[in-house]
């Protein structure tokens, strides 16, 4: 970028020195430039005789801040943040890829991805551990290899829908169309986790055939792959002569027994599995059926009208019936002698009372219930008839019964239950009235009863009486709150007379955890560890079984607890030392472990480890004499120590050559 | 359009959310102390009141907003919140009726054929979604209705969108995407 024109006499011959930094006009000797930005590479010697480049590479979206060597020493080098998270993420996409077996190529790749992510702010307001398995799962899913969400959201412990709302999310975000899961994919995985042996190749290319044609048979829309797997594996194996339970079955393929045992259900229902084997291996059914929950329902709506059916021919059936009974009971009328007095009334009332139901429950409302009621009342009616009319000309003396047996049946059944007695008749007009209704004028605010009963809603409120019950059982429900909230009024009332009354905004309480509810102490330090995340390294067997103490006579038991970790070893030292009853309340367990165990496990890894490897000279004496067993777990934990050690003095290490960085971002950017 | 000739779909509506504010702040102790079905959730801070006649639903606030919800049209959804302004009133609160507006229509709608729904998706990338791990129904996105379809292998439809008259276009405009990944019976290819 060199001035082609002076400013004060507009030469265009301008001397432009390198090494001082100068442009100069020649003609009239004008500085034009002072300090120009230079563009050469500068050497430096290193104390071990090797020269290397002076200078820093700034990427090209990196912000303008330069990093101070000297203060922000320790954060890697006070890189910005956005490479910060490139490289954090890159380290936590191979820890989990290496966990998946993943190979490199694969790697790369979400790495790629994630680095998409970054730049358009998806990793905001979302857990890194979340974004990082979507993006692993999104190059699963684009290379075809058998992994399945489950796997990863087994390795993370995090809910499957979450890992799926944020891959979801990424998928549509980055523009990536995922290929649609295959089943055909996870069968190898599965066939070689059940362990077929030599037949593998058989096993799985039959499970093949028999995925295909469940697809042919429409059962494998909308449902989850690896069940299908599971069923075809199963079929598959046991046609070969495999004897595989559905348990160990279930423990491969990750899904409910239940689930398995209808999906081979719905695979009895379909005409293939009426072949025999060798049938099935030669010929291919050309038909295919309809998707099992599509033929339920079809079930259900057969069922149904069979049912209508069957509830009208009841009905006509009735119906016969009844006009039968008319007819026989006028005729014994016609023939019958005349009966005196109270129970010649009765009759005449009764029937009366009847015909006025009949012809009200044929013509009148639309209540089907009515209908039903005056059919029974009839029908009970008639059949009292018939047996008085058997009676009566049998025997003088049974007149007494059935006199006062109708009075009874009046009594029941004559006045029938209407809408009036029902009291539905308001409701009913409301409900009419409402579909009436004409449109309100919902701008001014105003409320428009049109339609609205109040005394219906004044049903909805409770009167005096009531009122006092129910304030009393809610006071005494929420006294305490009640308190609380009046000691909290009374302070606040108290600081705005001191004057140093604070407004204090609802803070957002850190991370309110629920208090852990637990049987035994294992189960609380299991649940408790689970909350916290400390530590994946932390062997959670041996905590479970922590509590046990020195009381018991398993000495294997007190090697592995010791073997948990140094921390664990100083907890158990102190607890063995106080007290070895097994009943060790549970918080306190909870409590001591939890001091230790604090967000900076660093510094207190370091602490702890001073007494840890005095307790380990003195506990492995102990234990090397009971078990072989302990002296590796104790190597293990050494090693585990050094790990951390050394990773700290690796942090250390790096900081002070300070060139290790550069080369390796050196040969990431020649890769560019 | 073939959804003209062919025979009518029936869309059934099974929800309607409204809400509505009574612009002046409410008691919610005294609701709940005076109130016949009511659920004061003191957490959260709000109360729940249940009515029979339209059966719905409704969230009440300190504020003097209300979530109303259970409404089978959305009709029955603005007397059924007027109802309740009124039952709030009668209990000694200046309520006004206002900003009312029904936020979300969920209806459901069942096609005479079964859907393919692999094949759906590839067809409508970018606006279409299916995670068999995840739900069994394919999800449909249609922005400028702001409604959401779920797409059901069996021929149902789940649609949910701001009103009903959205939802009815909805409809109309995934039939004939629909259509075209339906599943003929007897097929003889794969």
């Amino acid at each position: 970028m060199s001035p082609r024109v002076c400013k004060n006499c507009g030469g265009t011959d301008i001397d432009i020195d390198q090494a001082r930094g100068d442009a100069v006009c020649t003609s009239c000797g004008s500085v034009l430039e002072d300090n120009i930005i230079v563009s050469e590479v500068q050497f430096v010697e290193n104390s071990g005789g090797g020269s290397s480049a002076v200078g820093q590479f700034v990427s090209s979206e990196s912000s303008g801040k330069a990093p101070s060597l000297g203060a922000g020493f320790h954060n890697s080098l006070g890189k910005e943040s956005r490479a910060q998270t490139l490289q954090n993420g890159k380290r936590q996409i191979h820890h989990l890829g290496n966990q998946l077996q993943l190979n490199q190529h694969c790697l790369d790749t979400a790495f790629n991805f994630f680095k998409m992510a970054v730049s358009k702010h998806l990793t905001r307001g979302r857990k890194m551990t979340h974004v990082i398995a979507a993006c692993l799962y999104l190059v699963c899913r684009t290379e075809g290899t058998p992994h399945m969400l489950l796997d990863l959201s087994d390795l993370l412990q995090v809910n499957v829908y979450v890992l799926g709302k944020t891959f979801l999310l990424l998928a549509r975000e980055l523009c990536i169309n995922a290929p649609a899961i295959d089943p055909c994919l996870y069968i190898p995985r599965f066939a070689h986790m059940l362990e077929f042996g030599d037949k593998n190749h058989e096993v799985s290319m039959t499970a093949l055939r028999l995925l295909q044609r469940m697809k042919r048979d429409w059962m494998h829309t909308g449902r989850r792959p690896s069940g299908l797997c599971g069923a075809a594996l199963l079929v598959a194996a046991r046609m070969h002569d495999f004897r595989r339970t559905v348990k160990e079955i279930i423990r491969v393929v990750k899904v409910c027994e239940s689930t398995l045992r209808k999906r081979l259900n719905e695979f009895e229902d379909t005409p293939t599995s009426q072949l025999t084997v060798e049938q099935f291996m030669k010929v291919d059914l050309e038909e295919e059926c309809d998707p099992p929950s599509f033929t339920a329902g079809l079930r259900k709506i057969k069922i149904q009208q069979i049912e209508q059916e069957l509830t009208k021919k009841i009905q006509d059936v009735e119906d016969e019936i009844a006009s039968y009974q008319d007819e026989i009971e006028t005729e014994l009328e016609n023939s019958r002698p005349k009966l005196k007095g109270m129970y010649a009334s009765l009759l005449k009332d009764d029937s009366l009372d009847d015909s006025s139901s009949l012809t009200s429950g044929i013509h009148g409302e639309s209540e089907a219930e009515d209908e039903e009621l005056t059919v029974a009342s009839n029908h009970l009616s008639k059949d009292l008839y018939n047996k008085m009319q058997q009676k009566n000309p049998e025997s003088v003396d049974g007149q007494c019964q059935p006199a006062s047996k109708t009075p009874s049946l009046t009594s029941l059944l004559g006045p029938l239950p209407t809408a009036a007695s029902l009291g539905l008749t308001e409701s009913i007009k409301e409900c009419i009235e409402d579909k009436k209704e004409s449109k309100e004028n919902g701008e001014n605010g105003e409320l428009d009863l049109n339609g609205i009963d109040d005394s219906e809603i004044e049903r909805y409120l409770l009167n005096e009486s009531e009122i006092k019950i129910k304030t009393e059982l809610w006071m005494k429900e929420n006294a305490d709150y009640l308190k609380e909230q009046k000691e909290k009024e009374e302070r606040i009332a108290k600081e705005k007379e001191l004057g140093i009354y604070k407004e204090h905004k609802p803070k957002k309480s850190s991370k309110k955890r629920e208090p852990i509810r637990a049987s035994t102490a294992g189960e609380a330090i299991e649940k408790m560890l689970e909350q916290k995340k400390i530590s994946s390294k932390i062997n959670y067997d041996v905590l479970r079984d922590l509590n046990k103490g020195g009381g018991t006579p398993n000495h294997e038991q007190d090697g592995i607890i010791h073997s948990g970790s140094a921390k664990k070893s100083a907890t158990r030292r102190r607890s063995t030392n106080n007290n070895r009853d097994i009943s060790t309340p549970v918080s306190n367990m909870g409590k001591r472990l939890q001091p230790l165990i604090s967000s900076q496990p660093t510094k207190k890894i370091a602490a702890e480890q001073v007494p840890g490897s005095q307790a380990t000279p003195v506990e492995s004496s102990k234990t090397v004499l009971v078990e072989s067993g302990p002296v590796v777990y104790n190597e293990e934990e050494a090693v585990e120590e050094e790990d951390e050690e050394e990773e700290e003095s690796c942090v250390s290490a790096l900081q002070l050559i300070g060139g290790n960085d550069y080369g390796y971002e050196m040969e990431e950017d020649e890769g560019y | 359009m073939e959804s003209d000739n062919d025979v009518a779909l029936d869309i059934i509506i099974t929800n309607v959310v409204c809400v509505f504010r009574t612009r002046c702040h409410l008691n919610l102790r005294k609701i709940a102390l005076e109130g016949t079905n009511v659920i004061y959730k003191r957490d959260v801070g709000k109360v729940l009141m249940k009515l029979r006649k339209p059966r719905i639903t409704a969230s009440i606030w300190s504020s003097g907003k209300v979530i109303c919800t259970g409404a089978t049209s959305e009709e029955e959804a603005k007397l059924g919140a007027r109802r309740l302004a009124r039952s709030l009133q009668k209990l000694g609160f200046k309520v006004k009726f206002t900003d009312f507006k029904v936020v979300n229509v969920l209806a459901v709608c069942t096609m005479p054929f079964e859907i393919r729904l692999p094949e759906f998706t590839k067809s409508n990338r970018p606006l279409a979604s299916y995670e068999p791990e995840l739900h069994p129904a394919a999800s449909y996105r249609i922005k400028n209705l702001k409604a959401t379809l779920q797409v059901f292998s069996t021929g149902s439809i789940t649609v949910t969108a701001p009103s009903v008259q959205f939802v009815a276009t909805a409809v109309e405009q995934i039939y004939p995407l629909v259509f075209e990944s339906r599943k003929t019976k007897l097929s003889f290819t794969e």
